[in-house]
Protein backbone atom coordinates (compact mmCIF):
# COMPACT_ATOMS: atom_id res chain seq x y z
CA UNK A 1 0.00 0.00 0.00
CA UNK A 2 1.08 3.38 -1.25
CA UNK A 3 1.51 6.02 1.30
CA UNK A 4 2.25 9.89 -0.63
CA UNK A 5 4.00 12.18 0.81
CA UNK A 6 3.15 15.17 -1.10
CA UNK A 7 5.38 18.37 -1.56
CA UNK A 8 5.39 19.86 1.62
CA UNK A 9 3.99 17.22 3.74
CA UNK A 10 5.37 14.18 5.89
CA UNK A 11 4.31 11.40 6.88
CA UNK A 12 5.50 8.41 9.26
CA UNK A 13 4.30 4.83 9.62
CA UNK A 14 4.93 1.87 11.44
CA UNK A 15 2.67 -0.41 9.51
CA UNK A 16 4.99 -2.85 7.95
CA UNK A 17 3.07 -3.18 4.22
CA UNK A 18 3.35 0.44 3.84
CA UNK A 19 5.19 1.99 1.49
CA UNK A 20 5.97 5.83 1.84
CA UNK A 21 6.96 7.32 -1.95
CA UNK A 22 7.02 10.91 -2.93
CA UNK A 23 7.46 12.04 -6.42
CA UNK A 24 9.08 14.86 -8.30
CA UNK A 25 11.64 15.75 -5.87
CA UNK A 26 13.21 18.81 -8.12
CA UNK A 27 15.41 21.36 -5.93
CA UNK A 28 13.09 20.06 -3.15
CA UNK A 29 14.60 17.23 -0.55
CA UNK A 30 13.15 13.95 0.43
CA UNK A 31 14.41 12.83 3.66
CA UNK A 32 13.80 9.26 4.80
CA UNK A 33 14.12 7.86 8.37
CA UNK A 34 13.51 3.98 9.28
CA UNK A 35 13.97 2.27 12.64
CA UNK A 36 15.10 -1.07 12.13
CA UNK A 37 14.08 -2.32 15.64
CA UNK A 38 10.93 -0.22 16.40
CA UNK A 39 10.05 -0.98 12.15
CA UNK A 40 8.83 2.86 12.49
CA UNK A 41 9.76 4.97 9.25
CA UNK A 42 9.07 8.43 7.88
CA UNK A 43 9.33 10.56 5.02
CA UNK A 44 9.11 14.46 4.35
CA UNK A 45 9.40 16.45 1.11
CA UNK A 46 10.50 19.52 1.84
CA UNK A 47 10.00 22.61 -0.84
CA UNK A 48 12.45 25.50 0.81
CA UNK A 49 15.07 25.89 3.58
CA UNK A 50 14.25 28.55 6.09
CA UNK A 51 10.89 29.26 7.39
CA UNK A 52 11.73 33.09 8.24
CA UNK A 53 10.63 33.82 4.46
CA UNK A 54 7.21 33.14 5.49
CA UNK A 55 6.45 32.53 9.51
CA UNK A 56 3.25 32.58 9.22
CA UNK A 57 2.79 29.73 6.42
CA UNK A 58 5.23 27.34 8.29
CA UNK A 59 2.70 27.42 11.20
CA UNK A 60 0.42 25.91 8.74
CA UNK A 61 2.37 23.68 6.97
CA UNK A 62 5.25 23.04 8.57
CA UNK A 63 6.92 20.66 6.13
CA UNK A 64 7.21 23.46 3.30
CA UNK A 65 10.65 24.39 5.74
CA UNK A 66 13.38 21.99 5.92
CA UNK A 67 13.87 23.47 9.82
CA UNK A 68 10.31 23.71 10.88
CA UNK A 69 9.72 20.31 8.51
CA UNK A 70 12.73 18.09 9.81
CA UNK A 71 12.19 18.24 13.35
CA UNK A 72 8.65 17.81 13.12
CA UNK A 73 9.34 14.55 10.96
CA UNK A 74 11.56 13.36 13.77
CA UNK A 75 9.40 14.40 16.89
CA UNK A 76 6.40 12.20 14.64
CA UNK A 77 8.39 9.20 14.88
CA UNK A 78 9.70 8.89 18.34
CA UNK A 79 5.99 9.54 18.98
CA UNK A 80 5.40 5.67 17.04
CA UNK A 81 8.77 4.45 18.86
CA UNK A 82 11.39 4.95 16.89
CA UNK A 83 14.63 5.82 18.48
CA UNK A 84 16.60 8.57 17.66
CA UNK A 85 20.08 6.57 17.75
CA UNK A 86 18.57 3.54 16.03
CA UNK A 87 17.30 5.54 13.01
CA UNK A 88 18.99 5.30 10.18
CA UNK A 89 18.60 8.48 7.48
CA UNK A 90 18.27 8.32 3.45
CA UNK A 91 18.51 12.12 1.73
CA UNK A 92 17.20 12.60 -2.19
CA UNK A 93 16.89 15.55 -4.53
CA UNK A 94 18.34 19.08 -4.18
CA UNK A 95 18.64 19.27 -7.66
CA UNK A 96 19.46 22.35 -9.81
CA UNK A 97 18.23 24.16 -13.31
CA UNK A 98 21.44 24.39 -15.56
CA UNK A 99 23.30 27.18 -13.99
CA UNK A 100 26.03 28.36 -14.26
CA UNK A 101 25.68 31.39 -11.95
CA UNK A 102 24.23 29.86 -9.57
CA UNK A 103 21.23 32.45 -9.08
CA UNK A 104 18.73 29.72 -8.74
CA UNK A 105 19.86 27.27 -5.94
CA UNK A 106 17.41 26.50 -3.93
CA UNK A 107 18.29 22.95 -4.07
CA UNK A 108 21.72 23.46 -2.74
CA UNK A 109 20.92 25.55 -0.02
CA UNK A 110 17.86 23.24 0.85
CA UNK A 111 21.02 20.31 1.05
CA UNK A 112 22.96 22.92 3.28
CA UNK A 113 20.09 23.54 5.65
CA UNK A 114 19.65 19.69 5.97
CA UNK A 115 23.30 19.11 6.91
CA UNK A 116 23.39 21.65 9.23
CA UNK A 117 20.58 20.54 11.16
CA UNK A 118 21.83 16.90 11.53
CA UNK A 119 25.41 18.14 12.15
CA UNK A 120 24.30 20.44 15.36
CA UNK A 121 21.77 17.50 16.40
CA UNK A 122 24.23 14.16 15.79
CA UNK A 123 22.30 12.72 12.95
CA UNK A 124 24.85 11.04 10.39
CA UNK A 125 23.69 10.40 6.68
CA UNK A 126 23.59 6.42 5.65
CA UNK A 127 23.49 7.46 1.90
CA UNK A 128 21.96 10.09 -0.53
CA UNK A 129 21.47 10.65 -3.92
CA UNK A 130 21.36 14.68 -4.82
CA UNK A 131 21.97 16.93 -6.71
CA UNK A 132 22.19 17.32 -10.92
CA UNK A 133 19.69 18.36 -12.85
CA UNK A 134 17.18 15.21 -12.19
CA UNK A 135 13.65 14.60 -11.12
CA UNK A 136 13.73 12.25 -8.51
CA UNK A 137 10.92 9.54 -6.98
CA UNK A 138 12.01 8.53 -3.30
CA UNK A 139 10.64 5.13 -1.90
CA UNK A 140 10.65 3.98 2.10
CA UNK A 141 8.97 0.21 2.45
CA UNK A 142 8.20 0.09 6.37
CA UNK A 143 8.47 -3.24 6.18
CA UNK A 144 12.12 -4.29 5.14
CA UNK A 145 13.57 -0.25 5.63
CA UNK A 146 14.48 -0.39 1.66
CA UNK A 147 15.11 2.53 -0.18
CA UNK A 148 14.99 3.46 -3.75
CA UNK A 149 15.27 6.02 -6.08
CA UNK A 150 13.41 6.26 -9.30
CA UNK A 151 14.85 9.01 -12.03
CA UNK A 152 14.96 9.20 -15.61
CA UNK A 153 13.19 5.65 -15.59
CA UNK A 154 15.62 4.08 -13.59
CA UNK A 155 15.51 2.78 -9.90
CA UNK A 156 18.08 2.63 -7.61
CA UNK A 157 18.45 1.33 -4.14
CA UNK A 158 19.97 3.94 -2.16
CA UNK B 1 8.86 19.14 -46.50
CA UNK B 2 10.49 18.95 -43.05
CA UNK B 3 9.14 17.19 -39.57
CA UNK B 4 7.63 20.18 -38.46
CA UNK B 5 5.96 21.08 -41.33
CA UNK B 6 4.96 17.16 -41.09
CA UNK B 7 3.66 17.47 -37.89
CA UNK B 8 1.52 20.98 -37.93
CA UNK B 9 0.03 18.90 -41.44
CA UNK B 10 -1.60 16.38 -38.57
CA UNK B 11 -1.81 19.03 -36.15
CA UNK B 12 -4.24 20.42 -38.11
CA UNK B 13 -6.71 17.79 -38.06
CA UNK B 14 -6.81 17.76 -34.15
CA UNK B 15 -9.16 19.80 -32.36
CA UNK B 16 -8.16 23.28 -32.28
CA UNK B 17 -8.56 26.07 -28.58
CA UNK B 18 -12.30 25.74 -28.37
CA UNK B 19 -14.06 29.04 -29.36
CA UNK B 20 -14.50 30.17 -25.78
CA UNK B 21 -10.81 29.95 -25.29
CA UNK B 22 -10.28 32.13 -28.23
CA UNK B 23 -13.22 34.57 -27.94
CA UNK B 24 -11.99 34.64 -24.14
CA UNK B 25 -8.27 35.45 -25.19
CA UNK B 26 -9.41 38.46 -27.31
CA UNK B 27 -11.19 39.88 -24.30
CA UNK B 28 -8.96 39.29 -21.90
CA UNK B 29 -6.07 41.08 -24.52
CA UNK B 30 -8.44 44.16 -24.87
CA UNK B 31 -8.15 46.15 -21.58
CA UNK B 32 -10.73 47.88 -21.99
CA UNK B 33 -13.35 44.95 -21.84
CA UNK B 34 -15.28 44.60 -19.11
CA UNK B 35 -17.03 42.17 -17.17
CA UNK B 36 -19.60 42.17 -19.08
CA UNK B 37 -18.25 41.35 -22.19
CA UNK B 38 -16.64 38.34 -20.77
CA UNK B 39 -20.19 37.27 -19.36
CA UNK B 40 -21.35 37.70 -22.76
CA UNK B 41 -18.13 35.22 -23.79
CA UNK B 42 -19.05 32.59 -21.49
CA UNK B 43 -22.90 32.85 -20.78
CA UNK B 44 -23.30 30.73 -24.19
CA UNK B 45 -20.59 27.64 -23.15
CA UNK B 46 -22.42 24.74 -21.26
CA UNK B 47 -19.45 23.25 -19.49
CA UNK B 48 -18.19 26.55 -18.26
CA UNK B 49 -21.38 27.47 -16.50
CA UNK B 50 -21.80 24.03 -15.25
CA UNK B 51 -18.13 23.67 -13.90
CA UNK B 52 -18.34 27.18 -12.13
CA UNK B 53 -21.31 26.47 -10.71
CA UNK B 54 -20.35 23.50 -9.38
CA UNK B 55 -17.46 24.96 -7.68
CA UNK B 56 -18.92 27.75 -5.92
CA UNK B 57 -21.34 25.46 -4.66
CA UNK B 58 -18.49 23.18 -3.22
CA UNK B 59 -17.22 23.12 0.18
CA UNK B 60 -13.92 25.32 -0.93
CA UNK B 61 -16.00 28.19 -0.69
CA UNK B 62 -18.54 27.13 1.85
CA UNK B 63 -21.58 29.39 0.86
CA UNK B 64 -25.13 29.06 2.70
CA UNK B 65 -26.99 29.16 0.03
CA UNK B 66 -27.31 27.28 -3.26
CA UNK B 67 -25.59 29.62 -6.20
CA UNK B 68 -27.74 28.84 -9.38
CA UNK B 69 -27.11 31.94 -12.04
CA UNK B 70 -24.14 32.69 -13.54
CA UNK B 71 -24.24 36.46 -12.89
CA UNK B 72 -24.28 35.20 -9.09
CA UNK B 73 -21.16 32.96 -9.04
CA UNK B 74 -19.24 35.86 -11.25
CA UNK B 75 -20.13 38.17 -8.78
CA UNK B 76 -18.46 35.49 -6.01
CA UNK B 77 -15.46 34.73 -7.71
CA UNK B 78 -14.20 37.92 -9.28
CA UNK B 79 -13.31 38.36 -13.10
CA UNK B 80 -9.72 36.75 -12.37
CA UNK B 81 -11.13 33.68 -11.30
CA UNK B 82 -13.49 33.12 -13.97
CA UNK B 83 -10.49 33.90 -16.60
CA UNK B 84 -8.64 30.99 -14.49
CA UNK B 85 -11.76 28.75 -14.62
CA UNK B 86 -12.56 28.98 -18.14
CA UNK B 87 -8.87 28.48 -18.84
CA UNK B 88 -8.45 24.92 -16.94
CA UNK B 89 -11.98 23.82 -18.02
CA UNK B 90 -10.95 24.51 -21.68
CA UNK B 91 -7.09 23.72 -21.40
CA UNK B 92 -7.31 20.68 -19.69
CA UNK B 93 -9.04 18.65 -22.33
CA UNK B 94 -6.16 20.10 -24.73
CA UNK B 95 -3.60 19.48 -21.62
CA UNK B 96 -4.61 16.16 -20.44
CA UNK B 97 -2.40 13.43 -22.55
CA UNK B 98 -3.70 10.16 -22.60
CA UNK B 99 -0.33 8.85 -24.22
CA UNK B 100 2.82 9.09 -22.02
CA UNK B 101 5.03 8.85 -25.31
CA UNK B 102 7.20 12.51 -24.04
CA UNK B 103 8.10 10.96 -20.70
CA UNK B 104 4.49 12.67 -19.40
CA UNK B 105 2.51 11.07 -17.01
CA UNK B 106 -1.35 11.59 -18.38
CA UNK B 107 -2.23 14.94 -15.99
CA UNK B 108 1.03 15.96 -14.92
CA UNK B 109 1.27 18.50 -17.71
CA UNK B 110 -2.00 20.00 -16.84
CA UNK B 111 -0.67 20.18 -12.95
CA UNK B 112 2.98 22.26 -14.17
CA UNK B 113 0.85 24.39 -16.84
CA UNK B 114 -1.63 25.53 -14.20
CA UNK B 115 1.51 26.22 -11.50
CA UNK B 116 3.14 28.35 -14.20
CA UNK B 117 -0.35 30.50 -14.82
CA UNK B 118 -0.70 30.89 -11.27
CA UNK B 119 3.14 31.85 -10.78
CA UNK B 120 3.25 33.69 -13.72
CA UNK B 121 0.58 35.96 -12.53
CA UNK B 122 2.34 36.54 -9.18
CA UNK B 123 5.18 37.57 -11.17
CA UNK B 124 3.58 40.17 -13.69
CA UNK B 125 1.80 41.69 -10.47
CA UNK B 126 5.31 41.95 -8.61
CA UNK B 127 6.81 43.76 -11.84
CA UNK B 128 3.72 45.73 -12.49
CA UNK B 129 2.45 44.29 -15.64
CA UNK B 130 -0.02 46.18 -16.38
CA UNK B 131 -2.47 42.99 -17.82
CA UNK B 132 -1.93 40.49 -15.32
CA UNK B 133 -4.61 38.34 -16.09
CA UNK B 134 -2.97 37.58 -19.47
CA UNK B 135 0.32 35.97 -17.98
CA UNK B 136 -2.49 33.51 -16.30
CA UNK B 137 -3.16 32.52 -20.09
CA UNK B 138 0.28 32.63 -21.29
CA UNK B 139 1.10 30.28 -18.29
CA UNK B 140 -1.81 27.90 -18.89
CA UNK B 141 -0.51 27.54 -22.59
CA UNK B 142 3.36 27.72 -22.34
CA UNK B 143 3.70 23.92 -22.66
CA UNK B 144 1.68 23.25 -25.46
CA UNK B 145 4.65 22.17 -27.65
CA UNK B 146 4.96 19.64 -25.52
CA UNK B 147 0.83 18.09 -26.25
CA UNK B 148 1.30 18.38 -29.54
CA UNK B 149 5.40 16.60 -29.45
CA UNK B 150 3.54 13.84 -27.18
CA UNK B 151 1.53 12.66 -30.12
CA UNK B 152 3.38 12.64 -32.33
CA UNK B 153 7.41 11.86 -31.95
CA UNK B 154 6.72 9.81 -28.93
CA UNK B 155 9.68 7.26 -29.68
CA UNK B 156 12.29 9.95 -30.19
CA UNK B 157 11.89 10.95 -26.80
CA UNK B 158 14.23 8.57 -25.54
CA UNK B 159 17.06 9.78 -27.90
CA UNK B 160 16.24 13.09 -26.33
CA UNK B 161 17.26 12.06 -22.58
CA UNK B 162 20.07 10.14 -23.51
CA UNK B 163 21.59 13.45 -25.56
CA UNK B 164 20.50 15.49 -22.52
CA UNK B 165 22.22 12.91 -20.09
CA UNK B 166 25.52 12.12 -22.15
CA UNK B 167 26.24 15.63 -24.27
CA UNK B 168 25.70 17.40 -21.34
CA UNK B 169 22.56 19.66 -23.39
CA UNK B 170 19.62 21.21 -22.00
CA UNK B 171 16.57 19.60 -23.46
CA UNK B 172 16.08 22.28 -25.60
CA UNK B 173 19.18 21.97 -27.20
CA UNK B 174 18.49 18.04 -27.42
CA UNK B 175 15.37 18.39 -28.77
CA UNK B 176 16.93 20.67 -31.90
CA UNK B 177 19.89 17.97 -32.04
CA UNK B 178 17.11 14.75 -32.78
CA UNK B 179 14.08 16.67 -33.82
CA UNK B 180 15.35 19.65 -35.42
CA UNK B 181 13.22 22.08 -33.39
CA UNK B 182 12.26 22.50 -29.70
CA UNK B 183 8.76 22.17 -28.20
CA UNK B 184 8.68 25.88 -28.07
CA UNK B 185 8.99 26.63 -31.62
CA UNK B 186 6.19 24.03 -33.04
CA UNK B 187 4.18 25.02 -29.95
CA UNK B 188 4.46 29.09 -30.95
CA UNK B 189 3.68 27.61 -34.74
CA UNK B 190 0.38 25.45 -33.38
CA UNK B 191 -0.44 28.81 -31.69
CA UNK B 192 -0.41 30.84 -34.60
CA UNK B 193 -2.05 28.52 -36.60
CA UNK B 194 -5.02 28.79 -34.21
CA UNK B 195 -5.01 32.34 -33.91
CA UNK B 196 -3.87 33.07 -30.75
CA UNK B 197 -3.24 36.77 -29.78
CA UNK B 198 0.57 37.42 -30.41
CA UNK B 199 1.42 38.36 -26.81
CA UNK B 200 0.55 34.99 -25.94
CA UNK B 201 2.19 32.83 -28.70
CA UNK B 202 5.77 34.92 -28.14
CA UNK B 203 5.55 33.93 -24.30
CA UNK B 204 5.34 30.20 -26.19
CA UNK B 205 8.06 30.50 -27.67
CA UNK B 206 10.44 32.23 -25.74
CA UNK B 207 9.25 30.56 -22.46
CA UNK B 208 12.76 28.50 -21.78
CA UNK B 209 14.91 31.90 -23.30
CA UNK B 210 13.53 35.14 -23.15
CA UNK B 211 17.28 36.66 -23.90
CA UNK B 212 16.74 37.09 -27.80
CA UNK B 213 13.85 39.39 -26.98
CA UNK B 214 14.87 43.01 -27.71
CA UNK B 215 13.22 45.19 -26.06
CA UNK B 216 11.99 42.49 -23.35
CA UNK B 217 9.21 41.82 -22.97
CA UNK B 218 8.25 41.53 -19.07
CA UNK B 219 4.96 39.24 -20.46
CA UNK B 220 7.76 36.59 -21.29
CA UNK B 221 9.72 37.28 -18.46
CA UNK B 222 7.11 36.43 -16.23
CA UNK B 223 6.15 33.33 -17.95
CA UNK B 224 10.30 32.45 -17.89
CA UNK B 225 10.41 33.00 -14.24
CA UNK B 226 7.28 30.94 -13.44
CA UNK B 227 8.29 28.32 -15.26
CA UNK B 228 11.34 27.99 -13.64
CA UNK B 229 10.09 28.37 -10.14
CA UNK B 230 7.87 25.80 -10.89
CA UNK B 231 10.58 23.77 -12.35
CA UNK B 232 12.44 23.68 -9.22
CA UNK B 233 9.50 23.20 -6.66
CA UNK B 234 9.04 19.96 -9.07
CA UNK B 235 5.30 21.01 -10.16
CA UNK B 236 4.79 18.37 -12.80
CA UNK B 237 8.14 17.31 -13.84
CA UNK B 238 8.20 14.80 -16.60
CA UNK B 239 11.39 12.90 -17.56
CA UNK B 240 13.22 16.12 -18.99
CA UNK B 241 13.43 16.86 -15.23
CA UNK B 242 15.24 20.39 -14.39
CA UNK B 243 17.71 20.26 -17.48
CA UNK B 244 16.67 23.72 -18.74
CA UNK B 245 19.24 26.80 -18.52
CA UNK B 246 18.98 29.23 -15.83
CA UNK B 247 19.65 32.78 -16.65
CA UNK B 248 20.11 35.53 -13.62
CA UNK B 249 19.81 38.42 -16.01
CA UNK B 250 16.18 38.09 -16.22
CA UNK B 251 16.02 38.43 -12.27
CA UNK B 252 18.18 41.32 -12.50
CA UNK B 253 16.36 42.93 -15.08
CA UNK B 254 13.37 44.15 -12.10
CA UNK B 255 15.52 43.54 -8.85
CA UNK B 256 14.25 40.39 -8.05
CA UNK B 257 15.71 38.33 -5.51
CA UNK B 258 16.19 34.58 -4.66
CA UNK B 259 13.58 35.20 -1.62
CA UNK B 260 11.10 36.74 -4.21
CA UNK B 261 11.22 33.06 -6.57
CA UNK B 262 10.64 31.57 -2.84
CA UNK B 263 7.61 33.55 -1.56
CA UNK B 264 6.40 32.95 -5.23
CA UNK B 265 7.02 29.32 -4.84
CA UNK B 266 5.21 28.99 -1.37
CA UNK B 267 1.93 30.72 -2.60
CA UNK B 268 2.01 29.41 -5.97
CA UNK B 269 2.10 25.75 -4.05
CA UNK B 270 -0.73 27.22 -1.81
CA UNK B 271 -3.13 27.98 -4.32
CA UNK B 272 -2.65 25.17 -6.77
CA UNK B 273 -3.04 22.69 -3.71
CA UNK B 274 -6.52 24.74 -3.64
CA UNK B 275 -7.16 24.51 -7.22
CA UNK B 276 -6.43 20.65 -7.52
CA UNK B 277 -8.77 19.72 -4.65
CA UNK B 278 -11.28 22.02 -6.24
CA UNK B 279 -10.54 19.86 -9.32
CA UNK B 280 -10.27 16.28 -7.71
CA UNK B 281 -13.17 13.80 -9.13
CA UNK B 282 -14.32 11.71 -5.73
CA UNK B 283 -11.94 8.41 -5.02
CA UNK B 284 -9.23 10.37 -6.93
CA UNK B 285 -7.31 12.26 -4.82
CA UNK B 286 -4.07 12.03 -6.28
CA UNK B 287 -4.74 12.26 -9.84
CA UNK B 288 -6.78 15.20 -10.23
CA UNK B 289 -8.22 15.16 -13.53
CA UNK B 290 -11.35 17.51 -14.22
CA UNK B 291 -14.54 16.63 -14.81
CA UNK B 292 -15.99 19.00 -18.19
CA UNK B 293 -19.38 19.24 -18.31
Amino acid sequence: MDLVVDIADFQVSADPRADLVTYSLGSCVGVSIWDPEAKVGGMIHYMLPESAISPEKAKLNPAMFGDTGIPALFRAAYQLGAIKKRLIVKVAGGSSLLDDNGTFNIGKRNYILLRKIFWKNGILIDSEDVGGAVSRTMRLCIGSGRVSIKSRNREVEL
Amino acid sequence: MTRMDEILDRVAAIQPLPDTVMKLMNVINDPKSTIEDIIEVIRYDQAVTTQMLRICNSAYFAVSREIDSLNDAIRMLGTMKILQLVMAVHSNSLLANRQSGYGLEPGILWKHSVGVAITATWFAEKIHYANANLAFTAGLLHDVGKTILNEYVGKDFAEIVRRVNEDNLSFCEAEHAVLGFSHEEIGAKVAEKWQVPEHITRCIRHHHDPRPLTPPDPLVDAVYLANCVCLLLGIGLGADGLSYRADHEIMERYGLRESDLEIAGTQMMLELKRVMQMYAAPGQPQEPMLVTG
